[in-house]
């Protein structure tokens, strides 16, 4: 508990670094923000940018304008949007359920159908599914996340129109919250797939390496010579150790996860943070690119905390002692 | 006197490997066993074939050969005929063994207590509850200071000793007719070696079972044995009393292996050791 605590006051830290880094590399891009929020039709006038200028606080010092930054953040204000003028969180709230349900489902998808394969596969390494499995796996890690998206819309959503093609929702749907959350999860299924099998390929690759291990280990003869099923040694006595670099890598990987939702929210018109972070970029909307990037260094934290949590809870040598 | 264990002319393999050729021995109830000879001379393989655990988890494969059983009724079964499913009715409960790495031997991320009490739900039966009262029972036999405290702890949370005691308890909590023991005591530090042996020694006038012990230490052998067999090379090279092969070991390679014990005082008068001299034995 006491190391959480340590965790949580360290990732507090971290966070308020993330914001210093990041407010200041957007204020080291090129461009001025006034003649963002002055448009086309408002840059030729020089009294207008000047004002705009004067209300942002945009001519004062750096360490002026970033202390202000922090404070603002700090009591939850992160700006106002040049562009929809309207406040950063209320877009960000309207935008991170989109990319946390797109992201848990295909990391969901990715742990657990990636350690049922490697389980399977560890238990008969030289059958014809197991290589097949690593040829997969090979193809899955090499393939560009945009490139599967496309190739998946072609396959599934153009020719046998199994799933929709791009959104979350179904513009003509009418029905009542159950019905909306199938039409939800019908639009899911190809980006949480296209996201998915990339670190699917990874896992399955790494639970199949670390299980082959495991059940080579002492305890697992142990197991064996105490006359347990053949299931319950793998299930019960080896998987909860094999599963543990599984753990330890989804929980490092999850940063690159959110990358990757980027490109899969371009690709399926899914309107969540990867979006609204790219749309912020071409329109120099820096309080919402800034918002974005508070936003996802958080998650990024909070995984990695949970991480540290669930690792505590199958490897009690950590719990109990401290360290391993 | 009829054998409780019977292994006749074993001969096992992985791939074009024979890691025990021919063996033959035979173990009567509450007999000591040693099987000696140095690391890759087939004991521990001979060990696991017994269990049948050596077609599991490595690519051995029992060739040839018998393993019969005299089970508590009193009806001879060859092991090697089992189907696996009748093997692990056997394993952990009439016939249980004990490995010779106590450090690793138990699974890191259950609470020993649960280890033990696996076994003994699964082979007789009892209730959670009841399991756990026949859990503490065996941590008292094995002696282990403050049971009720120790059965909750993890294997991390405990010395090398106090492992193997626990692998002890759960070897015995079936009441095992044959316990094999593959090098229990290689490595613990010699005063733990020492309790283990006295463990076993009395664990056996207790309990009446056969010990199958695996070993290269003939001080061990000598400790606990009533009759030995040397393997060398796959091969069974001499069998006979534990007091026989001590005063008039007849085989070449049995008296290598005794001569290369180290003795107190052996550098008596040399400023350094004795150079080793390799023995070479063609079986």
């Amino acid at each position: 508990m006491k190391q959480i605590a340590a965790r949580i006051a360290w990732s507090v830290g971290l966070i308020l670094a993330v914001i210093v880094m990041c407010f200041s590399l957007v204020h080291l891009a090129p461009g001025d923000a006034a003649l963002v929020i002055a448009g086309d039709s408002g840059a030729g006038d020089p009294e207008l940018i000047e004002q705009i200028r004067e209300d942002l606080g945009l001519d004062d010092p750096y360490l002026v304008q970033l202390s202000r930054y922090v404070g603002d953040v700090a009591s939850g204000d992160f700006g106002t949007s040049y562009r929809f003028n309207e406040p950063v969180t209320s877009l960000i709230g309207d935008r991170i359920w989109p990319t946390i349900l797109l992201v848990t489902t295909a990391l969901l998808f990715a742990i657990v159908i990636g350690v049922l394969v490697g389980v399977f596969t560890a238990r008969r390494p030289e059958s014809p599914v197991s290589h097949g499995v690593t040829v997969f796996s090979l193809v899955g890690y090499s393939m560009p996340v945009f490139w599967t998206g496309y190739l998946l819309i072609i396959g599934f959503a153009s020719n046998v129109r199994w799933f929709p093609v791009a959104g979350m929702r179904d513009v003509r749907f009418e029905g009542n919250r159950f019905e909306e959350w199938l039409d939800i999860a019908h639009h899911l299924v190809l980006p949480a797939l296209t996201l998915g099998l990339i670190y699917l390929a990874q896992y399955s690759r790494l639970s199949r390496a670390s299980m082959l291990e495991v059940l080579q280990s002492d305890y697992v003869r142990t197991a064996r010579a105490k006359g347990l099923a053949e299931r319950k040694v793998v299930y019960k006595h080896a998987l909860r150790n094999a599963v543990i670099p599984v753990i330890t890598i989804a929980g490092l990987q999850f940063g690159a996860l959110l990358s990757g939702a980027l490109l899969v929210e371009t690709v399926f018109n899914w309107p969540g943070l990867g979006r609204l972070a790219a749309d912020s970029v071409f329109q120099r909307d820096a309080p919402v690119l800034l918002g974005v990037l508070i936003c996802s260094a958080v998650l990024v934290v909070v995984i990695n905390i949970l991480t540290d949590v669930v690792y505590r809870m199958i490897d009690p040598r950590i719990r109990v002692g401290g360290s391993s | 006197m009829e054998p409780l264990l019977s292994v006749r002319d074993l001969t096992v393999t992985f791939g074009s490997f024979t890691a025990v050729d021919g063996v033959s021995f035979d173990l009567h109830e509450g007999q000591t066993l040693a099987v000696v000879g140095e690391s890759g001379s087939g004991k521990s393989v001979t060990a696991l074939s017994i269990m049948r655990l050596v077609e599991l988890g490595t690519r051995g494969k029992i060739e040839n050969g018998e393993i019969l059983f005299r089970q508590p009724g009193g009806e001879v079964i060859d092991l090697v005929q089992q189907r696996e499913d009748d093997m692990r009715k056997i394993r952990g409960n009439a016939i249980s063994m004990i490995f010779q790495e106590p450090l690793t031997s138990l699974n890191p991320v259950y609470p020993v207590g649960d280890q033990v009490a696996e076994a003994v739900m699964l082979h007789q039966g009892l209730e959670k509850a009841e399991a756990a009262e026949r859990v503490l029972e065996m941590f008292r036999l094995v002696r282990i200071p403050e049971p009720e405290k120790r059965m909750v702890q993890y294997p991390h949370e405990m010395s090398g000793g106090m492992r193997q005691r626990v692998m002890i308890a759960m070897a015995l909590s079936c009441d095992p007719k044959v316990l094999i023991a593959d090098e229990p005591t290689t490595a613990l530090d010699v005063t733990i070696q020492a309790q283990i042996l006295g463990l076993m020694r009395d664990l056996r006038e207790q309990t009446g079972a056969a010990v199958l012990i695996i070993t290269h230490d003939m001080g061990v052998v000598a400790e606990v044995a009533d009759d030995v067999v040397v393997m060398n090379r796959a091969k069974v090279v001499e069998h006979g009393p534990a007091v026989d092969i001590f005063e008039n070991p007849a085989e070449p390679y049995t008296q290598a292996l005794l001569a290369s014990v180290p003795r107190l005082g052996s550098m008596q008068g040399r400023s350094e050791p004795a150079p080793f001299e390799l023995v070479e034995y063609d079986s």
